[in-house]
């Protein structure tokens, strides 16, 4: 093993476990921490403060940690978290976070980044998502649990792709995405938008079934209907709706709440809520105490 | 001080300038002139007739100056200042002209740069962007993920390209240009804006691209071109744009 040794670079500081393994070319740097059973392929990078948690594997030609591509970015210890059991595909790459955005890019459990997939500063992914081969997302993002993005996609910055549903293949998505739905092209160069249920989604998502009947009932209400979007949601309010139909009526509201059809774009220049329930306690209260 | 990572293979005839600094792993031929202040990451390759200007910062994977045929490269690759060249970005050497980057620009993560592209100053392109060989990229120019600017192409300055698009003719400068192929959506105002142009200016430039593209097309109105000159008092700009137009700029190219 000595001979591997050399072939990789290990800062001293780093906080790697015992039991991960790190394979040849691969560079770690100071503030980097990398949990059990966690596995760097080779010619893997993770620099700035990033924290990795058990069992993920990262394959060939990963960048971790790098710092993000937003101008705005002053050069601050921000920091990107990512959870456990997530399998990345090669060359891969995730930023941490701004300081304007929230201090943290975040990916939760039990994900899939195929190959060349690019997760930006400030973003925000849940679990159980699926990307496709080389998805861009730009800054700000939020992807729920359970979304599929497809090959080649591009995500604008502050959009929000909602639970379990699906963005079709080289989709230039440029505004949010309801839950349980498909979001694609019609035709090549048609406009992007909602044109389905994704039934693959409310499957996985595992819904009881009375609950799911009225998903489906309010999902064809709220896209399969002739009425503005914000009156079918009012009718939908005033019937009463609860958990996860409540939830759909409620992202809708604020997609149209925000600008271009962003509920995120709200929180442009500002701390995005999520920043308050990740961030590590000590981190969050500093950034309180600046905040004006 | 000079930080050069022992792990770092550079070549001994290759020229490292003072204060540059080179992770691990990463490969610098002997061909390779690089400025001061540099900072290479670990893992990078920067092969060929390659320079690259002072304070320019180069990451992981990401690899400069290689020959497009695979062959040994001698082509010529050259660089200016304060480039921020992102992971996975793929410049080639030109051997036929020099492939040139101006200073500031960005090129975001997997873009690449063909041989014998030209690309001027302050650009900003976003992940995956391709520049084909010979096309000509002017200042201040934005663009977003995906897209592609076709061999020989020329972009006009403060143009935004929008993110899939296949830039297949020549653009004109100050515009937003979309789709495949690519056709001239408006006036690019926010960049504008944000490069210090005057709102008198910039209605001028609305007005002209209303004239000469009539909303939104590929083609500018060979009749509005000259309807617009005959006027007395020309904006500037407006002028420029016309010029640019006149040359080919504006989808006659």
């Amino acid at each position: 093993m000595a001979e591997l040794k050399v072939l990789r670079e290990i800062d001293p500081s780093a906080r790697v476990a015992p039991d991960a393994s790190v394979g040849p070319y691969c560079v770690v740097g100071p503030n980097v921490t990398i949990g059990p059973r966690t596995r760097l392929v080779g010619r893997v990078s993770v620099s700035g403060h990033t924290t990795i948690g058990s069992d993920n594997v990262f394959e060939a030609g990963c960048v971790l940690g790098a710092v993000p591509q937003d101008l705005k970015y002053a050069g601050g210890p921000t920091l990107l978290h990512i959870g456990h059991r997530n399998r990345f595909g090669r060359f891969v790459t995730a930023h941490i976070g701004t300081e304007s955005g929230g201090y943290l890019t975040r990916i939760g459990d039990d994900n899939v980044f195929m190959d060349g997939s690019h997760i930006a500063h400030d973003c925000y992914v849940d679990d159980h998502v699926c990307f496709g081969r080389n998805v861009m997302l730009a800054g700000h993002i939020r992807v729920h649990t359970g979304a599929v993005i497809e090959e080649l996609s591009g995500v604008h910055h502050f959009v929000t792709i909602g639970r379990y549903s699906r963005v079709g293949a080289r989709t230039p998505v440029r505004r949010d995405v309801p839950p349980f739905t498909e979001f694609l092209s019609a035709e090549s160069d048609s406009t992007p938008a909602v044109r389905g249920i994704y039934e693959a989604g409310i499957s996985r998502a595992a819904l009881p079934s009375e609950e799911e009947k009225d998903l489906r009932r309010a999902l064809h209400e709220l896209f399969d209907n002739e009425f503005a979007l914000q009156t079918r949601i009012e009718q939908l309010f005033n019937l009463g709706v609860e958990g996860e139909v409540a939830e759909l009526c409620k992202f809708c509201q604020q997609s149209l709440r925000g600008v271009y059809g962003r509920y995120r774009e709200l929180f442009r220049g500002r701390i995005p809520p999520e920043a308050r329930q990740y961030l590590p306690r000590e981190q969050w209260a500093q950034i309180a105490r600046e905040m004006p | 001080m000079r930080e050069i990572s022992s792990k770092a293979v550079v070549e001994p005839s290759a020229e490292i300038a003072d204060d540059v600094r080179i992770g691990p792993f990463t490969y610098v031929g002997g061909g390779v002139r690089i400025g001061a202040g540099c900072i290479i990451k670990n893992n990078v390759t920067i092969t060929g007739r390659t320079t690259l200007g002072a304070r320019s910062s180069v990451f992981p994977m990401a690899v400069i100056g290689v020959s497009p045929s695979g062959e040994e490269a001698d082509g010529e690759c050259i660089i200016g200042e304060a480039n921020a060249i992102r992971e996975f970005v793929t410049i080639y050497a030109g051997r036929a002209r020099p492939t040139r980057l101006g200073i500031d620009n960005l090129l975001m993560i997997g873009s690449v740069v063909e041989a014998g592209a030209t690309v001027g100053n302050h650009g900003i392109f976003a992940n995956c962007t391709h520049i084909c060989e010979g096309a000509i990229v002017e200042d201040y120019v934005r663009a977003s993920a995906f897209p592609v600017i076709e061999p020989g192409v020329r972009v006009g300055a403060y143009t935004f390209i929008n993110g899939y698009a296949g830039v297949d003719r020549n653009v004109p400068p100050f515009a937003i240009v979309e789709g495949m192929p690519v056709r001239v959506r408006g006036v690019n105002a926010e960049n504008l804006k944000r490069c210090g142009f005057g709102d008198q200016d910039i209605r001028a430039l609305k007005e002209a691209f209303r004239e000469l593209f009539n909303g939104s097309s590929a083609q500018a109105d060979a009749a509005a071109i000259a309807r617009l000159e005959s006027q007395g008092q020309l904006n500037p700009h407006v002028r420029g744009l016309i010029e640019a137009v006149r040359c080919g700029g504006g989808g006659n190219g």
